[in-house]
C-alpha cells in the first residue's frame, strides 16, 4: 500500500479517535445535575450510592461535587432525576458512538 | 432572583472582539435565553453590529497589559461584581461559544462563586499543562458563575487588589507568565480568601480549542478546525476558542 494511503488512514483514525474522546467528554460534562441547591454528577457512582442508601434509610446524607454534605429526604425523586439525566446523556453518547463505528 | 450573562468586549489594535461578539451573542440567546449585558468601551460599541435586546455597560477600560507584545484589555474583569445587574451572573469570555444549555443547570446551585479548575483540550493534544508554570494551581476565569453575595464581592475585590500589586503576587507565587492573567489572579484570590485550604469549583473541565487550532468554519451548530494538517468538528459542545481568527470565519 502507498505511504500516502497509510498516512490518510492514520489521519482518519486520529479524527475518529478524537471525535470519540470528545463525545465521551461531552457526555461527562452533561452529567451535571443541580439538586437541592447542590451540584452532583449523574454518574454510575452517584446512582449506585443513592440506590444503596435508599434501600437502608428514608433520609440520608451524601456529598455533592465539592464534598459539601446534603440531606436527601426525597430519595425516590432524586434517584429518578439522576437516572433520567444519566440515561439522557448516555443515550446521546451511544447514538454518536454508533456513527463512529460506521466510520472505521 | 434574576439571572443573566455578562460579557466583556474590548477591541484592540490586533483583534476585533466585536466580530466575535456577533457570533457569541446569538448562540447565547438561542441556547440560554437569558438576559445579556456586554461591558465595552465607546470605541468597540460603535463597531458592534445590532445584536437585538441586550444591555450595554460602557466603561473606560484600563490599559497597559499585553500578550505576545500586543495590547490585552483584560484588567477590568475584577469589576464584574459591581457592574453585573444580575443576582446570579454567568460571566463568560467573549470567545466562549455556548452550543448547549448546560450552563443553565448552574443557576439552581446555592454556591456564591464557581469556576473551572480543569481544562479539556478538544484537539486531544493536552496542550494545557501549566501546573509547572507557577507555585499555585491555575483556575480558568473563562466561565465564572457568581451570586451577589458578600463572599463573591470579597473574591472580586481581592482580584482587584491582586491586579494592583500583580508583580508582587507574580513573584510570590513564582508565576512564569509576567503579564496580568485573570486566571492566576482568581486562583490567588480564591486560595487566600479560602484560608489556603481550597475552594469550590465546577465539576467539569473547560472544553477549549487551543490557539494553534485554526477555526475554518463556524455555524450555529458546529465549529470546524484544522491544526498541523489534521482537522476536527465540534458539535453540541460549549467551547472556549483561543484562535482570535474566529472573528473572520
Amino acid at each position: 500500500m502507498e505511504t500516502t494511503e497509510l498516512k490518510k488512514q492514520s489521519d482518519r483514525s486520529y479524527s475518529i479517535a478524537l471525535a470519540k474522546q470528545n463525545a465521551l467528554e461531552k457526555a461527562k460534562s452533561k452529567q451535571i445535575l443541580a439538586y437541592n441547591g447542590h451540584l452532583f454528577l449523574a454518574d454510575a457512582h452517584t446512582i449506585n450510592l443513592v440506590k444503596v442508601l435508599k434501600e437502608q434509610r428514608q433520609e440520608f446524607i451524601i456529598l455533592d461535587s465539592n464534598d459539601n454534605p446534603v440531606l436527601i429526604d426525597k430519595s425516590d425523586d432524586f434517584l429518578e432525576k439522576l437516572i433520567a439525566k444519566n440515561q439522557e446523556v448516555l443515550n446521546t453518547y451511544h447514538q454518536e458512538y454508533q456513527q463512529f463505528k460506521k466510520l472505521r | 432572583m434574576n439571572a443573566g450573562v455578562l460579557l466583556y468586549c474590548f477591541n484592540t489594535e490586533s483583534y476585533r472582539y466585536d466580530k466575535i461578539a456577533a457570533k457569541t451573542v446569538p448562540l447565547l440567546k438561542k441556547n440560554l435565553k437569558l438576559p445579556i449585558t456586554i461591558v465595552t468601551n465607546m470605541e468597540t460599541f460603535k463597531e458592534l453590529p445590532p445584536l437585538g435586546m441586550i444591555n450595554y455597560k460602557i466603561i473606560e477600560h484600563e490599559k497597559g497589559n499585553k500578550i505576545d507584545n500586543k495590547p490585552w484589555h483584560n484588567l477590568d474583569r475584577w469589576r464584574a461584581y459591581s457592574i453585573s445587574p444580575y443576582d446570579k451572573t454567568i460571566l463568560l469570555d467573549i470567545d466562549y461559544f455556548c452550543y448547549t444549555n448546560s450552563l443553565l443547570e448552574l443557576l439552581d446551585v446555592d454556591e456564591d462563586f464557581l469556576v473551572h479548575d480543569k481544562v479539556y483540550d478538544l484537539t486531544g493534544r493536552n496542550a494545557y499543562t501549566f501546573r509547572e508554570k507557577s507555585a499555585i494551581p491555575m483556575v480558568w476565569a473563562t466561565c465564572i458563575v457568581f451570586n451577589k453575595s458578600k463572599k463573591a464581592q470579597e473574591i472580586f475585590d481581592m482580584v482587584g487588589y491582586i491586579k494592583r500589586h500583580y508583580p508582587y503576587f507574580c513573584s510570590l507565587y513564582r508565576i512564569d507568565f509576567r503579564n496580568f492573567r485573570n486566571d492566576y489572579a482568581f486562583a490567588i484570590a480564591l486560595q487566600q480568601l479560602g484560608g489556603f485550604t481550597g475552594y469550590n469549583t465546577l465539576p467539569t473541565r473547560l472544553p477549549t480549542l487551543p490557539a494553534n487550532a485554526v477555526v475554518k468554519e463556524f455555524s450555529d451548530t458546529h465549529i470546524k478546525w484544522e491544526m498541523e494538517g489534521r482537522s476536527g468538528v465540534i458539535e453540541n459542545t460549549d467551547v472556549h476558542v483561543i484562535d482570535k481568527g474566529v472573528a473572520y470565519v
